[in-house]
């Protein structure tokens, strides 16, 4: 075991290594242990050091142990994030701002989700953030429904979900403290809303304490993982492990960041009955110039939708717009001429629509259009502004729907609070003769006013990146603090 | 809230140790920390030793994971072989940590992990190296050790 043909000493400026306070020394030099400097700081000069006794020295070894360190720093390591865990209702142009200057997709599908979302809540980025988007979005709508009598069957309903936690052998003592976290805000909504608190501050303020909302969000992830694990025909295709595994190494940990089986299955299992919808809007860079939404819950009329920014590896909450009382259907529509439209019923017409080459623009306005210049209600799921595709802008009428009456020429009278009619309820249409549909892409909310959306042009002053644009911000270089 | 959990936990683990288990709080006013007495598992080459073992809770415990360390030394690939005779393991790591683990479960693990070493998991190196390839030094080693720290 001796070392001595080894010149130690041609390393001397290197001879400085810490000492550890390491008793193995007295069976190995000391030095010994610090060779994983070598490796790191000269490898070049290491591997020839350690060539001439390769068999004393594994090198693989002690890298390994080396490694081992690093590991063990990055298990521990945590980044200093900046920001409340959930942020207060704030403008989202501010993702526009930040996209700006990126990727033409993401600038032009940021500032149209300005526009059609104009609110959204930042979640802290700390592994948890799908889980408290859709905890607090669940809540918080929950609240702005103000209906006391759902409040209370929605906290029996959760409270009545324990019964899953048993059937997966969870222990009370072991649940009870989370449940009893969830309980607190049920309670703390319905006073709110018997006392009519209009602010949600005291909501923003309990999932912003840290042990409260751990509580909560370890309470969704219990419910979720018995429902997995009580449900796997319904998940176990789209994982490529056993359903208790996958729950015990993605949903159960307090720090694993939800992926899409598990989000579904917290939708599924927590969420559904509620009657809520939740919807996804994915910020990528596929085709299109709006973000991709996606529906997690069945399409249904629904009081509330929870609806989330989705980006890589992280989610926020968006919010459309807030009701306005401007109920005045728009008048700038654009129309597009086809004739292959679905059968339109003569009789609810009393004029021959094949014959006439319609320039009426109220003409189609039908009722789900005109709620829509301003829509209460922001959670119809159908609202046609959501970009997709042409069959779903336009669904086939059921069969079984008898057509309503349908004013002609004459707006809808301003809708101030009944939700629009369903887009089902469309009139049948004629297949002869050439027709007038709305182009969708004008119907969005708040554009009444400017040219249908379009890409900001780079070099145009409308970009927020462009010296000219009012909110423009030069960006201050700053040396990262490492570099300092 | 962590308090009610803790002090739950404790009175389990008194009324009805584990195998081999002994708890008892370092200081009557401070229920987060813990001391652990555990002793050798039979079979392994620190039977016979006992072994003090530091559980310390975070105050935000159940949500983050408890420390473990060994307050007595020990020849062993996954605890630290220096003043601090850490232990992090499994279980134990922040990001695989389970609000639903219990502390009883925390103390068998690291008592089984006594009898069967994690040496590709290891802290120590070496001794993992030695524990793979030369087990009869290592229980050597791993016994003295234990005769002379291990017994008072």
């Amino acid at each position: 075991m001796s070392l001595s043909g080894i010149p130690w000493n041609h390393f001397d400026p290197l001879n400085h290594f810490p000492p550890r306070p390491d008793s193995a020394a007295d069976f190995y030099p000391q030095y010994l242990s610090s060779s994983a400097f070598f490796n790191h700081g000269l490898p070049q000069l290491s591997s020839v050091l350690y060539a001439e006794s390769p068999a004393f020295f594994n090198m693989n070894a002690l890298s390994a142990e080396e490694m081992e360190r690093f590991q063990k720093l990055s298990n521990e390591f945590e980044a200093e994030l900046p920001g409340p865990l959930v942020s207060p209702k704030q403008s989202s142009s501010a993702v526009a701002l930040e996209y700006a200057n990126s990727d033409p997709t993401f600038a032009t599908k940021t500032s149209a989700l300005a526009v059609t979302h104009p609110f959204m809540r930042i979640m802290k980025g700390d592994g948890n953030c799908g889980w408290r988007a859709i905890a607090f979005g669940y809540f918080e709508s929950l609240l702005n429904l103000r209906n006391s009598l759902q409040v209370h069957q929605e906290h029996e309903r959760i409270k009545s979900l324990n019964v899953l936690l048993q059937q997966v052998g969870q222990e009370e003592h072991i649940y009870g403290i989370f449940v009893e976290a969830t309980e607190e805000i049920f309670t703390q909504i319905s006073e709110a809303i018997q006392r009519g608190v209009r602010d949600d501050q005291f909501l923003v303020d309990a999932f912003n304490d840290e042990y409260n909302s751990s509580a909560i969000l370890c309470h969704f992830r219990f419910l979720t993982s018995a429902w997995m694990r009580l449900n796997p025909h319904r998940y176990q295709a789209f994982l490529s492990l056993p359903v208790d595994q996958y729950c015990s190494s993605r949903i159960d940990p307090t720090k694993t960041e939800i992926d899409e089986v598990g989000l579904q299955a917290l939708v599924d299992g927590v969420i559904d009955a509620s009657g809520f919808a939740v919807e996804i809007l994915y910020l990528d860079r596929s085709e299109g110039t709006a973000v991709t939404p996606h529906q997690l819950t069945q399409n249904r009329p629904t009081a509330a939708t929870i609806r989330l920014l989705y980006r890589p590896g992280h989610y926020d909450l968006l919010y459309q717009p807030e009701p306005t009382v401007n109920m005045e259907p728009v008048v700038n529509y654009q129309y597009a001429m086809t004739s292959n439209y679905p059968a339109w019923d003569q009789g609810a017409l009393p004029f021959d629509v094949g014959s006439i080459s319609m320039s009426i623009p109220n003409l189609m306005v039908d009722p789900s259009f005109g709620g829509l210049g301003a829509s209460p209600m922001p959670a119809d799921p159908s609202s046609p502004f959501r970009v997709s595709s042409p069959q779903e802008m336009y669904p086939q009428p059921p069969m079984n729907t008898p057509p309503p009456p349908m004013p002609v020429a004459s707006p809808p009278p301003p809708r101030m609070s009944a939700p629009p009619p369903p887009m089902s309820s469309l009139p049948p249409r004629s297949t002869d003769g050439p027709q007038i549909r709305l182009n969708p892409l004008v119907m969005k909310p708040n554009l009444s006013h400017s040219l249908p959306v379009t890409t900001p042009f780079k070099n145009s002053p409308y970009n927020q990146a462009h010296f000219q644009n009012q909110d423009f911000e030069p960006i201050h270089w700053a040396p990262h603090e490492s570099r300092k | 809230m962590s308090q009610k959990r803790i002090a739950k936990e404790l009175a389990e683990l008194v009324e009805s140790p584990p195998e081999g288990i002994k708890v008892e709080l370092a200081d009557e006013s401070d229920l987060y920390l813990w001391n652990v007495y555990m002793e050798g598992p039979e079979g392994s080459p620190f039977q016979n030793g006992k072994f003090l073992v530091k559980l310390k809770l975070p105050t935000e415990y159940p949500f983050k994971p408890p420390a473990v360390s060994f307050g007595t030394k020990i020849y062993h690939p996954n605890v630290t072989n220096d003043d601090k005779g850490s232990m992090c393991l499994g279980m134990l790591r922040p990001d695989e940590w389970k609000p639903s683990s219990k502390i009883a479960a925390v103390l068998q693990f690291a008592r089984q992990l006594l009898v069967e070493p994690m040496p590709d998991d290891a802290v120590e190196g070496r001794i993992a190296e030695q524990y793979k390839n030369d087990r009869a030094r290592y229980d050597e080693l791993a016994k003295e050790w234990t005769r002379k720290y291990a017994t008072a």
